[in-house]
């Protein structure tokens, strides 16, 4: 870099090292005291090219080779109009013949080739294309919003260990702390020896020490998942091995009551059983009682165990 | 003798047997029929090799359509020729003992450098060097335009092999690395391809770590490698740390400089070819609006092992159109490239995550996920279609297009670090963009998923259960063994204090004292004083060393050190550090004595054996912490912290202690050897210190060997060497530590052995 200077007044980096180098559309370099004597008037020729340039169209020269600087430029001009992402096509073919297309306008446009032709050209596909280049503008493609994705966990993830770190400090502070009063107050209140007390302390600090450092192995592992089988282990798919068995058939309950055969729920009215019972008011109906209910109770437990057996 | 093994028989080529080497077979054997992972640690130097190797080479005989292969990775050269011939014994002591000629082909598989017999190309220094001269005399289309202008160099080697090699099946045998050369060179094959190509029918591969995990690697040379393989890393406590390496990116000015010139080349040879064979780059065209669905059947159909750069989303799909063209892709590598520059040049650490420097890089010079993703797919497709003969010179633009593919890929688990500047020298500007993977399982995950069984073992693997963690995989059998012995070999003392009672740490508040550092002084001198032979004694790092060591000059410990022994020092320098050994080695032989400096975690510390009078005493100086300012450590302990709740604390004790470990642990390396281990710093007394030692080591550390002075430490010293020094015989050791066949199959002693081993 240091052998880089200004065409026009041979000032280099080396001799001066906040020399600014400038570069214009047209990709020469001109330092920044030779801009402002140059184009006092806002406008001029290049030195080099004669091309027409205008002041305000300087900028810092980024790169060692300007060529990159105005290729990069051309390229964020043409990228404005051919913004079609990937979605826009119908298959990867197509996409990547798009793509070399565009490759090859600033090819041109950086070469000097076929200049007219190619701004023609751009201005053929921005007219015809006007609604998508609007549509795309604010899209960003996949792999952009990937990044940003990355980027967004990378620092949700930084900051929250930091967090974590920092919680875990305090808390063993605090413990430590509190271990340190409660020995304070015990050697204050306490009628046994200070000896004692001491050893008991250390004892304690001791104990603190190790259960801070088992909590620190205790970070959960995050390759783990819930179920307690490591990530990325090949678990064995082999299928439970089928037992045999008869397949369950209900079969109604029958029990022996020792007694007379009871009549079942409906026919009690016809046997003339419910005229022994208070029939059911509206207020008991309401909860889905009926007399029949405890009139077929009370009538099966007369008639279990008449039999002797 | 001839081993059952629940039911499993297995040859071991030695008369007489370890138990701990019996308990570890029983441990390996249930690993491979339950067809899991595995974790096992044993002491160094009780025959880790030789009983790996005999079991597996059991178990494959045994079942052949089980296990298929057996993949041995280890980490350095010596290892691997090492294991080859451990390898070569157990083979012939099969053919002596069943008389069939042996069918098994195991070879040794190492860089061109090692491998090459090319005169010219063979005769180059660096590595990257003649992996480049070669690729240029054997890519495909070099030889094409050999065909029509024979002009062209071409390798005869590979042609060679090329033309019948691939038909002919390599006759089987135990191959290592010189007797491949031998074969090419008689047949006039290359070597290396014809490796290459034999490891996918051989049953044994040896070869280094990189091969299977590097993904850049084992993509070219593991992916075809059968399922029913089974991986052993031996050595392998700093695994974790090489899956990082091979996933982590760094970039620097002076790699976006040369990937600037690339970029150029690039340019030139595209308008170049455009001019002569537009026709190449149409075809090309062609096939990636295609995708890449070759790569995706492969991968499909379970064929190779699949590749973390390569994710498989990608091969679904076919590449975005927007790097279509050769010249659209040129220039979207330049864009990223010169944001690299811009991002390089800054004043400040900046640190982010892969989501946020997407999102820059979408806003500063408008590129996609979805292209990064491709780039290094791509710009391999492009360099193979231009034809460009020396890949080496790439080596900088494919590390930025992994760069970007990476970093487009995983959102999770790596981070990027500029630093403008080394913290030691915040004055000079050199900037460096740390791609750093945190990770460790991304790198091993294929690994893992692949093959059927996956062996990790070392001497050192305390404490075990740490690593399934940190490289998520789920073992079936982790298990820790411990050494028998006859009589107590090693003897492991913790020094806390020097005589004036000021207590010995290598603490960062206390490491300039100079009462510290003249207590240290005390220890060495009075061990010299003492220990017979060699002394190793190991420093926490280079700074620590120098500074120690000026401050001895000045106080004149040195002096009086060298009345005893002879002083070398291991420096950063490979070549120096070489000499300073063979010197050392020297010195112990003679007699005089040596005593060598040397830094845990360097190469001394890892690679080099101190076999009895080379090492019988070890003093490790401090705790060998990692240095914890570093970014990229304070990152990597973060995210262990939150994905799997391993505390900063625990992680850097697990990484200082295991490097203690590797460290006292050079000095036995066997039963017969015997040693002094001694912890020089107050802190390894303390029970989260000591509970990460080995077990073969905790066994051994006594309340009386903790927390000692130097003078009690010279006494205890003095009492073990001369126990030590008494006449030891196999007979000694015979029936405790060392079993025949019939000692074995007895009642109690099969008891006993079932003790060795501790799950964990």
């Amino acid at each position: 870099m240091d052998d880089q200077g200004c065409p026009r007044c041979k000032t280099t980096k080396y001799r001066n090292p906040s020399l600014k180098l400038m570069v214009n559309v047209c990709g020469h370099t001109l330092c920044e005291s030779c801009v402002e004597m140059l184009f006092v008037r806002g406008s001029g020729n290049c030195v080099q090219c004669n091309t027409p340039l205008r002041k305000s169209n300087f900028r810092v020269q980024l790169f060692e080779d300007p060529a990159i600087d105005k290729e990069v430029e051309i390229r964020k001009k043409v990228l404005k109009i051919y913004n079609k992402r990937e979605l826009d096509f119908y298959t990867l073919k197509e996409y990547n013949d798009y793509l070399e297309q565009v490759e090859d306008i600033v090819f041109n446009l950086t070469n000097n080739l076929d200049v007219e032709r190619t701004k023609q050209m751009m201005e053929q596909y921005q007219r015809d294309n006007k609604d998508i280049i609007q549509k795309n503008k604010a899209k960003l493609t996949r792999e952009q919003e990937e990044l940003e994705e990355l980027l967004l966990q990378e620092q949700q993830g930084s900051e929250q260990r930091r967090l974590e770190t920092l919680q875990e400090e305090q808390r063993q502070l605090q413990a430590k702390r509190k271990n340190k009063q409660a020995l304070l107050d015990e050697l204050e209140i306490s009628k046994l020896p200070a000896a004692v007390l001491l050893a008991q302390h250390k004892d304690r600090a001791s104990q603190l020490e190790t259960q801070i450092e088992k909590q620190k192995q205790n970070v959960k592992p995050a390759n783990i998942f819930s179920t307690g089988i490591m990530m990325g282990q090949t678990v064995s798919l082999v299928s439970v091995s089928r037992v045999e068995e008869v397949l369950y058939v209900y079969q109604p309950l029958c029990f022996d009551t020792y007694g007379p055969p009871i009549p079942e729920l409906d026919q009690l009215g016809r046997l003339g059983y419910l005229n022994h019972v208070r029939t059911a008011s509206p207020q008991d109906q309401a909860g889905g009682y009926t007399s029949g209910l405890a009139c077929h109770r009370a009538v099966q437990d007369a008639f279990s165990g008449l039999f002797p057996s | 003798m001839k081993l059952n093994i629940e039911g499993l028989l297995v040859y071991f080529p030695y008369d007489y047997i370890y138990p701990e080497q019996y308990s570890y077979m029983l441990e390996l054997k249930r690993t491979l029929d339950a067809k899991g992972h595995g974790v096992l640690e044993m002491p160094s130097g009780t025959g880790k090799t030789i009983s790996l190797l005999s079991l597996i080479v059991a178990y494959q005989k045994a079942y052949p359509l089980e296990v298929t292969k057996l993949v041995y990775c280890s980490r350095t050269v010596p290892e691997i020729e090492k294991v080859v011939e451990e390898l070569r014994k157990l083979m012939d002591y099969y053919a002596k003992q069943t008389g069939v000629k042996n069918d098994f082909l195991a070879l040794a598989l190492s860089s061109r450098k090692n491998l090459c017999i090319h005169p010219e190309v063979s005769s180059l220094r660096f590595g990257k060097e003649v992996d480049g001269k070669c690729h240029s005399l054997t890519a495909s289309y070099i030889r094409a335009q050999h065909q029509s202008n024979p002009s062209q160099p071409v390798c005869q080697f590979f042609e060679e092999f090329d033309a019948v090699g691939r038909q002919v099946p390599i006759p089987p045998g135990i191959y290592n690395l010189d007797d491949l050369k031998d074969f090419g060179r008689r047949k006039g094959w290359c070597p290396y391809f014809l490796a290459r190509y034999a490891i996918l029918h051989a049953n044994i591969v040896v070869y280094s770590y990189h091969y299977l995990l590097d993904p850049k690697i084992a993509d070219l040379v593991s992916k075809e490698l059968a399922k029913k393989s089974v991986v052993v890393f031996d050595e392998a406590h700093n695994i974790d740390n090489v899956c990082i390496d091979s996933m982590s990116v760094n970039i620097t000015r002076r790699t976006l400089d040369r990937c600037q010139t690339n970029v150029e080349t690039l340019q030139n040879t595209i308008s170049r070819i455009k001019e002569t064979d537009a026709a190449k780059l149409r075809e090309e065209y062609r096939r990636l609006v295609e995708g890449l669905k070759e790569a995706n059947v492969a991968r499909e159909t379970d064929i190779y092992l699949s590749n973390p750069v390569l994710p498989d989303e990608i091969l679904q799909e076919a590449v975005p159109g927007s790097i279509r063209t050769a010249e659209h892709f040129v220039g979207f590598i330049k864009r990223f490239l010169e944001y690299l520059k811009a991002r390089l040049r800054i004043h400040h650490v900046v640190q982010e995550s892969a989501p946020q420097f997407l999102k820059d890089i979408y806003e500063k010079v408008c590129i996609d996920r979805k292209p990064l993703r491709f780039c290094a797919e791509r710009l391999r497709s492009l360099l193979r279609t231009l034809e460009i003969a020396d890949i080496a010179d790439f080596s900088a633009i494919t590390l930025i297009s992994h760069f970007a593919t990476l970093v487009s890929t995983y959102s999770k688990g790596f981070t990027i670090i500029i630093e403008p500047f080394e913290d030691r020298t915040p004055t000079i500007a050199n900037p460096v963009l740390h791609f750093s993977c945190m990770d460790p399982s991304i790198a091993i995950k294929p690994v893992f998923g692949r093959f059927q069984s996956v062996i990790i073992t070392s001497g050192t693997l305390s404490p075990l259960d740490i690593y399934p963690r940190i490289l998520d995989f789920h073992p079936v059998t982790m298990a820790s063994f411990t050494m028998t012995l006859a009589r107590t070999c090693l003897c492991p003392l913790i020094v806390g204090r020097g005589n004036d009672q000021v207590a010995m740490t290598s603490k960062f508040e206390t490491r300039e004292d100079f009462a510290v550092i003249r207590n240290y002084g005390n220890l060495l001198l009075e061990m010299s004083a003492i220990v017979p032979d060699g002394i190793v004694a190991f420093f926490t790092s280079y700074i620590y060393m120098e500074n120690i060591v000026a401050s001895w000059y000045e106080q004149g410990i040195l002096e009086n050190i060298q009345r005893n022994k002879l002083i070398f020092i291991e420096t950063q320098d490979a070549a120096e550090t070489s000499m300073a050994l063979e010197k050392y080695q020297e010195a112990c032989e003679n007699g005089r004595g040596a005593i060598l400096l040397s830094v845990a975690r360097g190469k001394v510390s890892e690679g080099i054996d101190f076999v009895h009078h080379f090492g019988r005493a070890v003093i490790m100086f401090g705790v060998p912490y990692v240095y914890t300012q570093s970014r990229i450590l304070k990152a990597r302990l973060e995210y262990l912290r939150d994905q799997f709740q391993i505390r900063e604390n625990d992680f850097l004790t697990f990484d200082a202690m295991r490097h203690a470990a590797q460290c006292v642990g050079r000095a036995i390396r066997g039963k017969t050897d015997y040693g002094l281990m001694i912890f020089a710093d107050k802190r390894y007394a303390r029970a989260d210190k000591r509970g990460k030692l080995p077990r073969w080591i905790q066994e051994h550390l006594t309340d009386g060997s903790l927390n000692l002075t130097i003078d009690e430490t010279v006494q205890l010293a003095k009492h073990f060497l001369r126990q030590m020094a008494q006449p030891f015989r196999r007979e000694d050791q015979l029936g405790l530590s060392l079993l025949t066949l019939e000692q074995l199959q007895s009642e109690d002693m099969l008891q006993k052995i079932a003790q060795i081993a501790q799950q964990a």
